[in-house]
């Protein structure tokens, strides 16, 4: 191992000496030894999918091997303090969803990285919707008979999330502020329990990934009423957008997102070289179908890009969240 | 298509030869991570996933399924020969399983937990068969009011199996609960005992706490006593195997625990463990000589062997015919399902039967291929013991270290296996029992979780426990339990110590 | 035989942890009420009873006698010594010095003397290792020290 290591930094250093010559672009000598990219979720879990996905591809374009690191913990921050904790020399990179970018500096004491500044983004991956789904027996067939029927018993449906803070805790707290409409929030621990209590109509319904709830409503167990994307959603075209109905504004929208990052003080060059092999390997039809059948759109863009909506989505969210704790 | 129709198809699927293959790789590879202590089936089928994109859908989850129930008989070995549980469960086949090894008869405990999980898994692969319909509804009924009165009532039965004083069996139980509450509070968000350690907000490491309890205070006791008594004698085939009443003396409990294992292995959450401590419990309850327990008794292998085993079968129910899986494990089978564009729920056995009935058969050859496997291993593990304890340990601290380290990448966990073992060690030479505590840590969330929420979703009405025909069943059990026990110590025969009445 | 200063001792413990861990968490979570529980409420709960049990325990103990355990306290520092040293060294230096070091400590506080037989050991328990976990498994775990 040892030995292959440094035959390949030779090979690297060589090449990247000749190539210097050939065209003088910085982070040339980049990457040196094989990548690691730090996932804050266990294995076969999403993100830990969609990292996968994109280590295949992005190995082949470095010439280096790309090693997926689960570090689970916190709501995927784990993984991004492990990719703070290594050296920025762009061979310690991340995946991580919207959380530990955007939330995470409110609902955690003790982060010990500050987004803005500590991390640099490479680019966005991809989003997923949710779909507003309730048990069969829900009264309501659409959004806005769901609105009304909320409307005249305040605080009488309950809805699951997986905790507090937690991506569904807070769609379904902006959606209801949005709506004028006051909901029951139920925490539990995944979105296994979440869906088990709305089959055996523990609870009205709740806000999840439309993949989860796909089977059920096949099964006719379960309605999905909106989404909360832009667009429909290719996974489920016939659910209609949440946004504009029943009062809620047009540009509603609550996404979930996967964003490849590293940390702050990794090379310019390198985010560049590594944004472009990103976009490219998104590019790919053959990746966008397997993105789509765990549920993810991609959804190409510039670091810039991401680094726009992770403020834009710091500040929707942190309006939620003060709200939420006013009222408790 | 009926059930006969389906095992025969399933039959025809599971016996190609390149499932069998994969099933019989799934099933060593399970055996020997399980073998190990600390790394478990979910390490190893963690290291499998990136190949199973590569394999038929019936190939990887016959493979992945073959780790799954193969770690369960690999980790009674190093349960019963060095005390180093992995899991909750094989922590409670450390209770009579090590004794008896130390009594020189490794081989008959080993011997018994083989059998007890082949027969546990072909009876729970029966109930899967003929009542994965009905589990699955049932499974569905329970809501947070069944599970919160479940999980009491496990935790009320099972307080004491630990044996010795019950205000010591009680103290640990505590003790675990309180633990369990380290982490993020799921209902509130707020973050407890973590003393600005992040790496404590999902709570403390379950395996590192097994391994600090068991492994490393049994190792830092074993040290010096081990040596003392040279290697036990040449074991002949005859001692390896259990008599023929001590084999008799199995059936019942086996019959017990499948029957508990089955019908809590269905409910998503920790049904295997639960059904384990309550079969232990129950056969104790049950025995004539009660004060066998902890010393060295075969039921107290037999039932919750089988009792785990039956569990790790029927914990397939909720995440095929719901889609919805009942632990990490599972997710990850799910996992390998959604890449291959199956999803799993409740449409699965009409859209997939192949699927279904291959993978139910494939459960059967992989159990019989796994008991065909261990039998005759068990002469060489019994000979490990003969080698000196000295030239053992260094490497058993090692594989804790890398087991708890691949669970989640975190050396955080090995530096919290030190401390636990520290204490760990404390606790043993005060004869205060840690799978007690383990059952508080497994149970206390679970419990608090539930409980909150079931007030949450009555908006705060405690009647629900009784309204719910379910709920209610299991808070009478659990009345009657404290009754019983509280009858049971005021008017019992046998000498209690005092403090008893403290609980 | 003297009293049992051993119950006597987690008994105390046991109770001022209770307390500890009541006092804890009654100052910095809400505890609510029974209708809508806080995240303190439990651990305030277990926390009064642990102090129960463990001042049970210290008190019966009181009345009893019992021989004193002797304490392998070189052993236990030697093994949680171990388990140390590989949990520091093991993301800087990799698996095979980590473990090593490790063996060596652990093995350090055997009841035998001699050096031979140690490095013996050393060796055959880095291979094993070596052999299981980065061949066999292949963990994602740094095998030797960073280059960089």
């Amino acid at each position: 191992m040892l030995r292959n290591y440094s035959r390949r930094s030779l090979l690297a250093v060589t090449t990247a000496g000749l190539s210097f010559l050939a065209m003088p672009v910085a982070a040339q000598d980049w990457p040196t030894a094989p990548v690691h990219l730090f996932v804050g979720f266990p294995a076969g879990s999403s993100p830990d999918t969609i990292a996968r996905i994109i280590a295949e591809p992005l190995s082949a374009a470095l010439g280096q091997p790309v090693v997926v690191e689960n570090k689970p913990g916190a709501g995927g921050v784990i993984g991004v303090q492990q990719m703070l904790a290594q050296k920025g020399t762009g061979h310690s990179l991340g995946i991580t969803i919207n959380g530990p970018l955007t939330t995470a500096p409110r609902l955690i004491d003790d982060l010990g990285y500050d987004p803005a500044n500590d991390i640099a983004p490479v680019g966005l991956i991809a989003t997923s919707p949710l779909v507003l789904a309730v048990g069969a027996d829900y009264p309501a067939d659409d959004a806005t008979a769901f609105i009304e029927d909320a409307r005249e018993n305040p605080g009488d449906i309950s809805y699951g999330s997986v905790g507090q803070g937690s991506g569904a805790h807070l769609t379904a707290e902006l959606f209801a502020s949005e709506a004028g409409i006051e909901l029951f929030h139920i925490p539990f621990q995944s979105y296994a329990e979440v869906t088990t209590s709305i089959l055996g109509g523990e609870i009205d319904g709740g806000f999840m990934a439309p993949s989860a709830a796909l089977p059920h409503v096949e099964a006719g167990k379960m309605k999905m009423l909106g989404i909360t994307s832009a667009e429909p959603f290719a996974q489920v075209p016939d659910v209609p957008v949440l946004a504009g109905q029943a009062g809620l504004p047009e540009d509603f929208r609550a996404e979930l997102w996967n964003a490849f990052i590293a940390p702050a003080e990794t090379d310019d060059a390198t985010i560049q070289m590594l944004n472009a092999e990103l976009i490219e390997i998104l590019g790919d039809s053959e990746v966008q179908k397997k993105l789509l059948a765990i549920g993810w759109q991609t959804a190409p863009g510039t670091p810039d890009d991401l680094s726009a909506r992770i403020a834009q989505d710091t500040a929707m969210w942190g309006e939620v969240i003060d709200k939420t704790e006013a009222e408790d | 298509m009926n059930t006969l129709d389906g095992l025969a198809h399933g039959l025809s699927v599971a016996l190609q030869p390149s499932i069998l293959v994969y099933s019989l790789f799934g099933a060593l590879l399970g055996t020997f991570v399980g073998v190990l202590p600390g790394i478990g089936a979910m390490a190893a089928i963690t290291l499998l996933l990136p190949i199973t994109y590569y394999i038929s859908s019936e190939a990887a989850l016959v493979m992945l399924a073959g780790v799954y129930y193969g770690a369960q008989y690999g980790g009674a070995v190093a349960s019963i020969l060095l005390r180093l549980p992995g899991t909750p469960q094989s922590a409670v086949t450390t209770l009579d399983g090590y004794p008896l090894a130390q009594q020189g008869r490794a081989g008959v405990a080993l011997f018994t937990s083989m059998i007890s999980s082949f027969c546990g898994s072909i009876l729970g692969i029966v109930i899967l068969v003929l009542l994965a319909g009905w589990l699955a509804e049932v499974a569905t009924m329970f809501g947070a009011a069944e599970y919160a009165a479940m999980m009491i009532m496990g935790l009320v039965a099972a307080a004491t199996v630990g044996g010795g004083a019950p205000s010591k069996s009680l103290a640990m139980v505590v003790v675990g609960l309180i633990l369990g509450c380290v982490g993020t509070d799921v209902n509130s968000g707020a973050q407890r005992f973590t003393f600005g350690q992040t790496q404590l907000l999902d709570g403390i490491n379950l395996v590192a706490l097994a391994m600090g309890l068991f492994g490393v205070a049994e190792v830092i006791a074993n040290i010096t006593k081990a040596d003392r008594h040279g290697p036990p004698d040449r074991i002949t085939l005859r001692q390896l195997l259990p008599q023929r009443n001590e084999l008799r003396r199995m059936v019942a409990p086996i019959a017990r625990g499948t029957t508990l294992g089955g019908f809590f292995g269905a409910l998503p959450g920790t049904g295997s463990t639960i059904s384990s401590f309550l079969s232990y419990a129950m056969e104790r309850r049950v025995s004539r000589k009660p004060e066998s327990f902890g010393k060295g008794a075969i039921e107290g292998i037999a039932g919750p062997e089988a009792a785990n085993n039956s569990a790790a079968i029927t914990a397939f129910v909720p995440t095929l015919t719901l889609g919805i899986p009942g632990d990490p494990i599972m997710a990850l089978m799910l996992g390998a399902l959604v890449i291959h564009g199956i999803q799993p729920g409740p449409m699965m056995l009409e859209a997939r039967p192949d699927m279904f009935w291959g993978l139910v058969a494939s459960f059967g050859i992989g159990n019989l291929f796994l008991l065909i496997l261990n039998l005759p291993l068990i002469g060489i593990w019994v000979s490990m013991l003969r080698i000196p304890f000295r030239w053992l340990y260094p490497a058993i601290i090692v594989f804790i270290c890398l087991g708890v380290y691949s669970v989640r990448g975190a050396t955080f966990d090995i530096v919290m296996v030190a401390g636990i073992g520290a204490v760990g060690y404390l606790l043993a030479l005060a004869s205060f029992s840690p799978a007690m505590l383990l059952l508080g840590f497994v149970l206390g969330p679970l419990i608090e979780t539930n409980l909150r929420r079931a007030m949450l979703i009555s908006r705060g009405d405690p009647m629900v426990f009784i309204e719910r025909p379910i709920a209610c069943l299991f808070v009478v059990a659990t009345t009657g339990l404290i009754l019983f026990a509280t009858c049971k110590a005021i008017f019992g025969s046998r000498p209690q110590p005092k403090d008893e009445a403290t609980s | 035989m003297q009293r049992d200063y051993q119950d006597l001792a987690w008994g105390a413990i046991l109770a001022l942890l209770g307390a500890f861990v009541a006092a804890y968490a009654a100052t910095s979570y809400e505890i609510g009420n029974l209708r809508r529980m806080g995240p303190g409420f439990f651990p305030v709960a277990l926390g009064l009873v642990l102090m129960l049990l463990g001042a049970a325990i210290g008190l019966s103990a009181l009345k009893r006698a019992a021989a004193p355990q002797p304490l392998a306290w070189r052993e236990g520092l030697g093994v949680i010594g171990a388990l140390i040293i590989f949990a520091l060294l093991m993301p800087r230096l990799g698996v095979v010095i980590a473990t090593a070091l490790a063996s060596l400590t652990s093995s350090a506080v055997a009841p035998r003397q001699g050096v031979l037989w140690r490095l013996v050991l050393c060796v055959a328990v880095t291979f094993l290792t070596w052999l299981v976990f980065v061949v066999a498994l292949d963990m994602t775990i740094p095998v030797w020290p960073k280059v960089q």
